[in-house]
């Protein structure tokens, strides 16, 4: 279980990092977008966060620092909640997709809100189960002798 | 002292020098994890930070370098800004004062083409569109485009220009509204007589809305900002890195 969470957390934060990275205003336009953060934060956010969720994500994927990287992604992934519930009740259309795509929202489009959060919940609930029970099979942590002292009886668990 | 006493003794300090053997072995081993870990955390961490400035220092914006060139306001809403003479290579902006990504591209790379119309290496060219088709965006970029066309003098028009994506409001509230666009007229510099009654009527609205939807159909624009040089769309990537948009550019007028 554990290995299956960190795998499924670390696949999607690489892979929402590797789609920003190329293109840090992107990130940057989106972090300002849901106008939680002073202008000058909001910048600095937008060009950590495609790296930060990639060394996260990688750290979770190999198995590494197992517990601290669970716990960064478990927060990551609350503030994206926090963050798309905050849009929300202030009623905010995120999606404004002057960039790249199609324009923004159409007229009976409404965004997903509901959707992004309970699949981000979903990942904070994972995020939570790898920090609690780290670090499962196939973790450098393991190999290292890192896993903690919790590591021998959680063997079974997966 | 009798034999098992002695026995005990002895078997006593074994115990306790293998305990003592332990207790420094797990020492051993705590510190080899220690190091193994903040080994790991520091590399992680050298990596988020090295990501961080990288992403940083490509979006590095240039310094102003001094004189801007002439910018001349035309009579379809555009503005032009280069120096007498230079016809190419010919850079198109198209750009929305409403839009959070203009102003991220003003941002970052607004100094790069001001610089390049400075030094002769690029003709530029502003067309402020509305892109939205949505309350309250809608208004807002009409009342911004509007208040543009009410500036004549070209300094004048980018000082306003510059001032509006500084000052964009959110995209959930009504905003560039009559008496802030006046005030930022002002700051600006405005001189043309008649502004404020100008941006109040909302005169150019229908002008505005008329050359949004024309340029939009004929240079197929869906999204903003565009920016063409020599009729060929910039890719994202290289318009929001100032030093490779200045190469692409430069190199367009070899």
């Amino acid at each position: 279980m554990t290995t299956v969470a960190r795998l499924v957390l670390g696949g999607v934060l690489i892979a929402a990092g590797a789609l920003k990275i190329g293109n840090p205003a992107d990130s940057v336009v989106a972090v300002k977008a849901y106008q939680l953060l002073p202008e000058s934060i909001a910048v600095a956010v937008g060009y950590a966060l495609p790296i930060l969720e990639i060394v996260v994500g990688v750290l979770l994927v190999v198995g590494l620092l197992t517990r601290v990287a669970a716990v960064i992604a478990a927060l990551l992934m609350f503030a994206f909640v926090f963050g798309i519930g905050w849009a929300w009740a202030k009623g905010l259309r995120i999606d404004c997709g002057c960039f790249g795509g199609g324009g923004q929202l159409g007229a009976g489009q409404e965004p997903t809100y509901l959707l992004d959060i309970l699949r981000d919940f979903g990942l904070v609930l994972l995020g939570a189960w790898v920090a609690r029970f780290p670090p499962g099979r196939f973790a450098l942590d393991g190999a290292l002798g890192l896993g903690g002292d919790t590591h021998d009886e959680d063997e079974g668990d997966d | 002292m009798s034999k098992g006493e002695r026995t005990k003794t002895k078997s006593q300090s074994a115990r306790e020098k293998i305990k003592a053997q332990q207790a420094e072995q797990r020492a051993r081993e705590k510190r080899r994890k220690t190091i193994t870990y903040v080994t790991a955390g520091a590399v992680a961490v050298a990596a988020v930070g090295l990501g961080w400035w990288y992403a940083a220092s490509i979006s590095r914006s240039e310094e102003a370098t001094g004189a801007l060139a002439p910018v001349t306001v035309q009579a379809d809403g555009t503005a032009v800004m280069a120096k007498a003479g230079v016809t190419a290579p010919v850079v198109d902006i198209y750009e929305d004062f409403q839009c959070p990504a203009c102003k991220e591209l003003e941002r970052v790379s607004g100094q790069t083409f001001k610089n390049l119309a400075a030094e002769g290496k690029a003709k530029v060219v502003f067309h402020p569109i509305t892109i939205f088709s949505q309350e309250p965006t809608k208004s807002n970029s009409v009342r911004a485009g509007n208040a543009a066309r009410c500036v004549a003098d070209g300094k004048q028009w980018l000082a306003f220009h510059d001032l509006l994506f500084a000052n964009q409001p959110s995209e959930t509230e009504e905003g560039f509204k009559v008496d802030q666009l006046q005030q930022w007229g002002k700051e600006a510099g405005v001189s043309s007589p008649g502004f404020d009654q100008c941006v109040a009527s909302n005169k150019n609205a229908q002008a505005h809305l008329a050359y949004s939807k024309k340029i939009s159909d004929e240079q197929k624009l869906d999204h903003t900002p565009t920016v063409k040089l020599n009729g060929t769309e910039i890719d994202n990537q290289v318009l929001f890195s100032p030093s490779q948009l200045r190469d692409e550019i430069t190199g367009a007028a070899k």
